[in-house]
């Protein structure tokens, strides 16, 4: 297997946006380009598109061609579209790795892009809807919202997992977002304001979830050893872990402890030979406040059902155990799903070219995970990215 | 130039709840292989399939076993009493559809060695404590398809 580099991004600005679906993917395709130089579109051989639900919020299927038709790309190894829920920015990654590991091309293109924002909201509740299995979980109303509420609720009952400490997740990860200028949020929030924030389904108020958001973000991955030739910082794929158990409720692992993660952790640690605690920056999926909680917990930072002490205590802070979302998190920057996993690994790789804002560089950072969950959290990807 | 026709168009007023927006199973013998599934939820039984072969309680109901892939399932009662394992309110945020019974309670609920979700009837996120006992309640849609939910037993 070839050692792959990503050697360039772009992305849009995340949020409520004045922009059709086809027209984020042109602003990211753009950005994208314009980013690296010694590349054109014609170069491109393989294209994986994440794109979580067109066929629900923009009518369309058959996405990825359309991609490649706005962009100028014509891909001669590999065209597809990839869906993995809230995760289907990271299958992109996944298989463009694969494609340039393998051999089988030498350029490939992961783009993620979701528009969410649709003229009637409950509409775009519904597609939620059928993310968990819809003929016995769907049908009652079981979105993410209900199914995180419920899962705040055991934590809190089991572990005595506070509100406030999930809201602090929320504080920490809007602080990171106020630097971060594609962010969908801006705004600095205080624990009393997520507490007093609209309740949603009870423990979780809206500032507990991460929101609806419009937005695309592409990055170029090539083998290890052309990599210098487009940039002279570019950063590379060490490992990988992916896991998956069950997915109707009755079939998960354990509603409290994210079983599939920690294999997950396991085996990207193993794979990229890192111990946990060579891990400089975790971008983790905090879909829900309690989600960055409980993967605390999975990576092994803190002990189970300590996650609200681990934040409490700043240790998810830069300065402190790990920087858990420096980025601002999904909280903060919004959770296009198809783009989200795509925005993590370019900040991560702007992370490691110093090019974000001083008051959330992780000085120093060499190695950094990127986490997306799915479904019923019964799905956890994870990649690691190191800077040399 | 000037003579470029412009013409209003009109599409129906009101389009029947499409297929693919209508959460409920289809459950007749002509659409699937469990109707016994709602034959006995007619008779107010919630039941499943279990392996023969290796004992796997299967939920939801299947046709072959996950454990061993034994074709070989029969349908067996789960009670109609269950325990409240977890539960929440939909307060905002409904999806079509659901738009009209908001606020409404949904769980987990512990039955007949299951965990499985259900709406919570009769009830408000305030009433509900975790490992409540509940009792089964079938709804009937308009066109006699039938669904389990629950409601407190207090
Ligand atoms: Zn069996």
């Amino acid at each position: 297997m070839k050692k792959v580099a990503i050697i360039g991004g772009g992305a849009t600005k995340c949020g409520k946006r004045e922009a059709t679906w086809r027209e984020l993917v042109q602003e990211a395709g753009k950005a994208m380009f314009d980013n690296v130089d010694n590349i054109s579109p014609k170069d491109v051989e393989a294209l994986l598109v994440g794109a979580a639900q067109p066929e629900r919020f923009v009518f369309q299927v058959h996405v990825a061609p359309m991609v490649a038709e706005h962009l100028g790309i014509t891909p001669t190894k590999v065209i597809a579209t990839t869906e993995l829920m809230c995760a289907s920015g990271q299958a992109a990654i996944r298989y463009a790795w694969a494609c340039i590991a393998s051999g089988m091309a030498d350029v490939a293109v992961a783009l993620g892009v979701e528009k969410m924002f649709m003229p009637d909201m409950a509409e775009a509740q519904t597609n939620m809807t059928c993310v968990l299995d819809r003929e016995w979980d769907g049908v009652n109303a079981m979105s993410a919202p209900p199914f995180f509420a419920m899962t705040a609720q055991r934590h809190m009952h089991e572990f005595g997992t506070t509100k406030e400490q999930m809201a602090l997740v929320s504080v920490k990860n809007h602080h990171y977002s106020t630097m971060n200028p594609i962010a969908q949020f801006q705004k600095e929030v205080t624990v009393e304001k997520v507490l007093q924030s609209l309740m949603i389904s009870p423990p979780l108020n809206l500032f507990d979830c991460s929101g609806i958001t419009d937005g695309a973000a592409g990055v170029f991955l090539v083998p290890a050893e052309d990599a210098k030739k487009y940039t002279d910082t570019p950063m590379y794929i060490i490992g990988s872990g992916q896991a998956s158990i069950g997915n109707a409720v009755n079939n998960l692992a354990s509603i409290t402890e994210w079983v599939p993660l920690k294999l997950a952790v396991k085996e990207a640690l193993r794979t990229a030979k890192i111990s946990v605690n060579d891990i400089d920056i975790a971008e983790l999926h905090d879909c829900f406040t309690i989600s960055e909680l409980m993967e605390y917990e999975a990576f092994g930072w803190c002990a189970k059902g300590k996650g609200g002490k681990f934040i409490e205590d700043g240790e998810p802070y830069i300065g402190g155990k790990i920087a858990v979302n420096p980025r601002g998190g999904l909280l903060g920057c919004g959770h296009p799903l198809g783009a989200t996993a795509i925005l993590q690994s370019i900040d991560i790789l702007q992370q490691f070219r110093g090019e974000v804002s001083r008051g959330r560089r992780v000085k120093g950072a060499e190695i950094a995970v990127a986490h997306n969950l799915s479904g019923a959290a019964n799905v956890h990807s994870l990649m690691v990215y190191s800077r040399g | 130039m000037g003579n470029i026709e412009f013409e209003k168009i009109k599409r129906p007023e009101n389009i029947k709840l499409p297929h693919m927006l209508d959460f409920y199973p289809l459950e007749d013998e002509k659409s699937t292989r469990i109707s016994q599934f709602f034959k006995n939820l007619k008779e107010g039984r919630l039941t499943t399939t279990k392996c023969k072969e290796c004992g796997n309680l299967l939920w939801p109901p299947r046709i072959i076993c996950s454990g061993c892939l034994s074709d070989k399932l029969e349908w067996v009662d789960l009670g109609v009493e269950g325990e409240l394992y977890a539960f929440t309110e939909m307060k905002a945020g409904p999806p079509l559809g659901f738009v009209q019974d908001v606020p409404f309670c949904i769980g987990m609920i512990k039955i007949g060695g299951l965990l499985i979700s259900a709406r919570i009837d009769d009830a408000r996120y305030e009433d509900l404590k975790i490992r409540e006992k509940v009792k089964l309640k079938i709804v009937e849609l308009e066109d006699g398809r039938v669904f389990y939910r629950f409601r407190r037993i207090g």
